[in-house]
């Protein structure tokens, strides 16, 4: 069994890119999302491949998505061969597509009665329908050109915010981040009311996952942290669980906030505390960093880097994400000391994949870290900033360039009133040249 | 021959002139008696006799005229001719010069010519003449497009380098201004009098400009002088254009150029300054594209794609484009700046790891051997681009250590380059000045400023009717439109 599986990851790491090696134990959730979170886990961990393959293979069964199945057995078949599950139940394909086919065609004359009826509220309604059924037979294109055809017969307020969160949530299907946003915009003028925080909260989940996927990570991270756990998870559950959000909003705001700002919006923000407490280690390592372990941070979030790396949603930005930690930790390690040896830093953020030195120049050619190296005596030196100098320098560097500037006006004005400027003549040659005398150019260097 | 002794003699007289009226008239009439004297039929036969008469630096218009005169009449043997030129053209009255510009000019043809002297004593003279003639060099003549041009195509360019690094901004062919003061006025900022009018310069094109600039760069990156040769350059990128779509094959040259010699100059590609014309870099866009991906790669931190670049272009094409030289010396020149790179992330670091983490662009790989990265940075801490040195310890590595960038300049030296600054700023002012003179007198100026003056002398404004069919009635009251 473990031939297959091999050619199965093989094959995987270069359609996913993401492999994870290491045994642990991951919670597919529940929800719609549940059939995509064990077909990422199916194709991306060694260990759970298979069971999650199977479960996904199962979960596909029991909805109405043929595609999805026949994807799921089609990688159980490559992955292990011999399982019962791996072989396409034919059987139970055609009934379901036949099925499948007659429920579009019945809504489909449904929406036609309706719609001969003119009466709005119908019409609104069998489009709904038409639209969840193709959502859930996959056709999530037509799903969301007939989710959009709800919108001229809204009536109702509560109505609007349906029609949103129904294009948000296949548009998050889709993948299409900047569609989420559009949605999203249209979504929040709308709401108010009593379900206003429990709408509120589904905005921002959804925002948050959008912006994560255009990996604007400071504004994902603060979307996600205005979540309100007075809400119940429930409001959100389709797009992600409580815990989901709680390690979303944390990592990120571990990503892209300074201490200060992860103090005060993080661990005081008392509506997002209580989200914290379904991910203690998250809260963990936050509070770590803000206290100044960042050596424990890191180890903290390293034992939990294979479960992301499975999340649906942070699979793709775990590594971006977890860099972008390590040099803030890095840069505010450094901030009290002028010297440090490359031994202690190595001990404290040494990674597997990376040397500390590398890591560090890299930082510093990105200018995200004031310092130098000595590779002879293995210190790193941080560099404090002479404004003296600076300013001296940007003085003069102004001097020059007004002197510059100054004498290429005047020649500007020069050649204007001498009217030299280039004009393009009638003649033109084959390159649209005004044209020229021939110029004697030898070659420059000998 | 005694009258024409006297006439040549007549000027300046003796005990000076007062005021400049006196001189203009003076000047003037003795010009026109050296006229006549030239036309007459037996002039050139005593002119050679004349000369030792006459003396370059106070007579000097007597002086170019005789030394004409014996040209044409070719009667003064070629040493006693040289040797005359050459004192007067270094020691001529640079006032009284403006009223024979002519025949000056002509004598000035002479030395382009390269009949008389070699090109090296050529060069030298022209520049020597041409400073006394406008010391600030602010105004382009066509000698010095023709000076350029024997400079550089003869290889004698170090003796023009004072003429080269003046800064241009006046060019001739400006119509349409009045000047009151006559030529010989002290205070006449050069650009006054050398005109095509006065025959001290001829009119120049707009290719004869961009061709003295692009020469310019050349002769500079000749004698490798970067900062320069980019400088000039860059006049040419940004030349202005009247026409959308123009762009002259002498800018796209002057462009590649440029990218060049900024990449051997700063280590990165240069970003074309705002006031290029758009049009024209659309034109640098397609022509120039493999230079600007030379420049592209050069920023890489792997040689790899510089190679590649080279490589795919072809040493064929950059040799047909004049280029393959300063190429070849991009090339050599990448690996200099990696190692001035390190300077931003290490301290120390061992020439080992030096060589490890630096490829050369001419093979794509590391160097060979520890003793070439010794060699080539010790290269470069010699010609001063490297502030740093190398430390052999015993029983270790030998080790490349940066020295700290002297961020600690002293306030003596901080002050005296600001003074320096100020200095050069305040030379512009005589630049601004004529600039502006120049523009406020000019007839177009003039004809705007008095149509202002009547639109303010008929006493109110001139509203149009879209704008008074905006105003309402309240806004009449708060004084919108005064004097409705």
């Amino acid at each position: 069994m473990a031939d297959p599986l091999l050619n199965f990851f093989t094959l995987m790491e270069n359609q996913v890119g993401v492999i994870v090696r290491g045994c642990l134990f991951a919670d597919p959730g529940a929800g719609r999302t549940r059939f995509d979170r064990l077909f990422l886990i199916g194709r991306s961990s060694v260990p759970l491949c298979v069971d999650a393959l199977k479960a996904a293979v199962a979960e596909a069964k029991r909805g109405k998505d043929t595609q999805r199945y026949r994807e799921a057995v089609e990688c159980l078949r490559i992955a292990a061969p011999s399982e019962p599950l791996a072989t396409l139940d034919q059987a139970w394909l055609e009934a379901q597509e036949m099925a499948n086919h007659m429920e579009t065609t019945r809504l489909l004359t449904e929406l036609k009665g309706y719609k001969n009826n003119l009466i709005k509220e119908s019409i609104r309604m069998g489009n709904e329908d038409l639209g969840k059924h193709l959502e859930s037979i996959g056709d999530l294109n037509a799903a969301s050109e007939t989710y959009a055809k709800m919108r001229p017969d809204v009536s109702t307020t509560k109505q609007l915010v349906d029609v949103g969160k129904h294009l948000v949530r296949v548009s998050i299907q889709r993948r299409e981040w900047g569609m989420v946003s559009a949605h999203l915009s249209k979504l929040g003028a709308a709401h108010r009311g009593e379900e206003e925080k429990a709408v509120q909260s589904y905005l921002e989940v959804a925002q948050g996952i959008a912006l994560l996927g255009q990996e604007k990570y400071k504004e994902a991270a603060l979307s996600f942290l205005a979540v309100d756990s007075g809400v119940s998870g429930s409001s959100y559950n389709e797009l992600a669980s409580q815990s989901d959000v709680a390690v979303y909003g944390g990592l990120l705001a571990l990503a892209s906030m300074d201490r200060d700002e992860l103090q005060t919006c993080v661990l005081d923000n008392t509506r997002f505390r209580a989200l914290l407490e379904h991910a203690p280690h998250i809260r963990r390592a936050v509070a770590q960093f803000v206290a100044g372990r960042y050596s424990a941070c890191i180890a903290t979030l390293e034992s939990y880097r294979p479960d992301y790396l499975l999340d649906l949603y942070l699979q793709k930005h775990v590594g971006n994400i977890y860099s972008q930690i390590r040099s803030k930790c890095i840069t505010q390690y450094l901030i009290p000391f002028s010297c440090v040896s490359l031994d202690t830093m190595s001990k404290a953020f040494g990674g597997a994949e990376q040397p500390i030195e590398d890591l560090l120049a890299d930082m510093i050619r990105s200018g995200a870290l004031a310092a130098r190296i000595d590779t002879i005596d293995k210190l790193v030196t941080t560099r404090s900033a002479n404004p003296r100098a600076q300013m001296q320098d940007s003085v003069l560097q102004a001097a020059e360039n007004y002197e510059k500037q100054a004498l290429d006006r005047l020649r500007r004005m020069g050649l204007a009133a001498a009217d030299l400027e280039l004009k393009g003549s009638k003649k033109l040659g084959p390159h649209g040249f005004a044209s020229q005398s021939d110029l004697l150019m030898e070659e420059t260097l000998s | 021959m005694d009258q024409a002794a006297s006439v040549l003699l007549d000027f300046p007289p003796e005990g000076g002139i007062a005021g400049d009226a006196q001189y203009h008239a003076a000047a003037q009439s003795h010009s026109q008696k050296l006229d006549q004297l030239a036309a007459a039929p037996n002039f050139p036969g005593f002119a050679p006799q004349l000369l030792d008469h006459v003396h370059p630096a106070v007579n000097s218009n007597s002086y170019l005229t005789l030394l004409i005169a014996a040209r044409a009449a070719d009667r003064l043997p070629q040493a006693d001719l040289l040797t005359k030129v050459a004192t007067f053209l270094s020691t001529f009255d640079a006032r009284q010069i403006r009223y024979r510009g002519k025949a000056f000019s002509a004598l000035l043809d002479w030395l382009v010519d390269g009949s008389l002297f070699p090109a090296s004593v050529a060069v030298e003279l022209l520049t020597t003449a041409l400073l006394r003639l406008d010391p600030a060099g602010s105004v382009l003549t066509s000698h010095h497009v023709a000076l350029v041009k024997l400079a550089y195509s003869t290889d004698n360019v170090a003796p023009a380098l004072p003429l080269l690094e003046k800064d241009v901004v006046f060019y001739p062919g400006v119509k349409g201004l009045f000047e009151t003061r006559p030529p010989c006025a002290l205070d006449l900022p050069p650009a006054s009098y050398i005109t095509a009018e006065s025959g001290l310069t001829k009119l120049l094109s707009s290719s004869d400009v961009m061709q003295y600039d692009l020469l310019r760069g050349l002769c500079f990156i000749r004698r490798r002088a970067w900062r320069p040769a980019f400088d000039a350059l860059e006049r040419v990128v940004t030349y202005p254009t009247r026409d959308t779509h123009a762009c002259s094959k002498i800018m796209v040259e002057a462009h590649n150029k440029w990218i060049l010699v900024g990449l051997l100059l700063n280590g990165k590609a240069p970003t074309l300054p705002a006031t290029t014309p758009p049009g024209v870099q659309k034109t640098f866009a397609t022509l120039g594209k493999a230079y600007q991906a030379i420049g592209k790669a050069f920023e890489e931190s792997t040689a790899q794609s510089l190679k590649t670049e080279f490589e795919s272009v072809g040493a064929q094409v950059f040799a047909e484009e004049n280029n393959l030289g300063l190429v070849r010396l991009v090339l050599q020149h990448y690996q200099r700046w990696q190692v001035l790179n390190l300077r931003q992330v290490y301290t120390k670091i061992t020439l080992e790891e030096v060589r490890a983490r630096t490829q050369s662009a001419e093979t794509g790989a590391p160097l060979a051997s520890e003793a070439d990265v010794a060699a080539l940075v010790q290269q470069m801490i010699d010609e001063g681009m490297l502030h740093g040195a190398i430390v052999r310890p015993p029983g270790a590595p030998a080790y490349l250590s940066f020295l700290p960038p002297d961020e600690g300049r002293s306030e003596a030296e901080f002050a005296q380059r600001m003074a320096a600054t100020a200095r050069r700023l305040a030379q512009l002012e005589p630049l601004v000045r004529a600039a502006n003179e120049r523009l406020g007198t000019s007839r177009d100026y003039i004809k705007y400023l008095a149509g202002l003056q009547k639109k303010e002398d008929s006493g109110r404004r001139d509203y149009d009717v879209a704008f008074m069919n905006q105003i309402e009635d309240e806004d009449l009251m708060t004084g919108v439109v005064e004097g409705f």
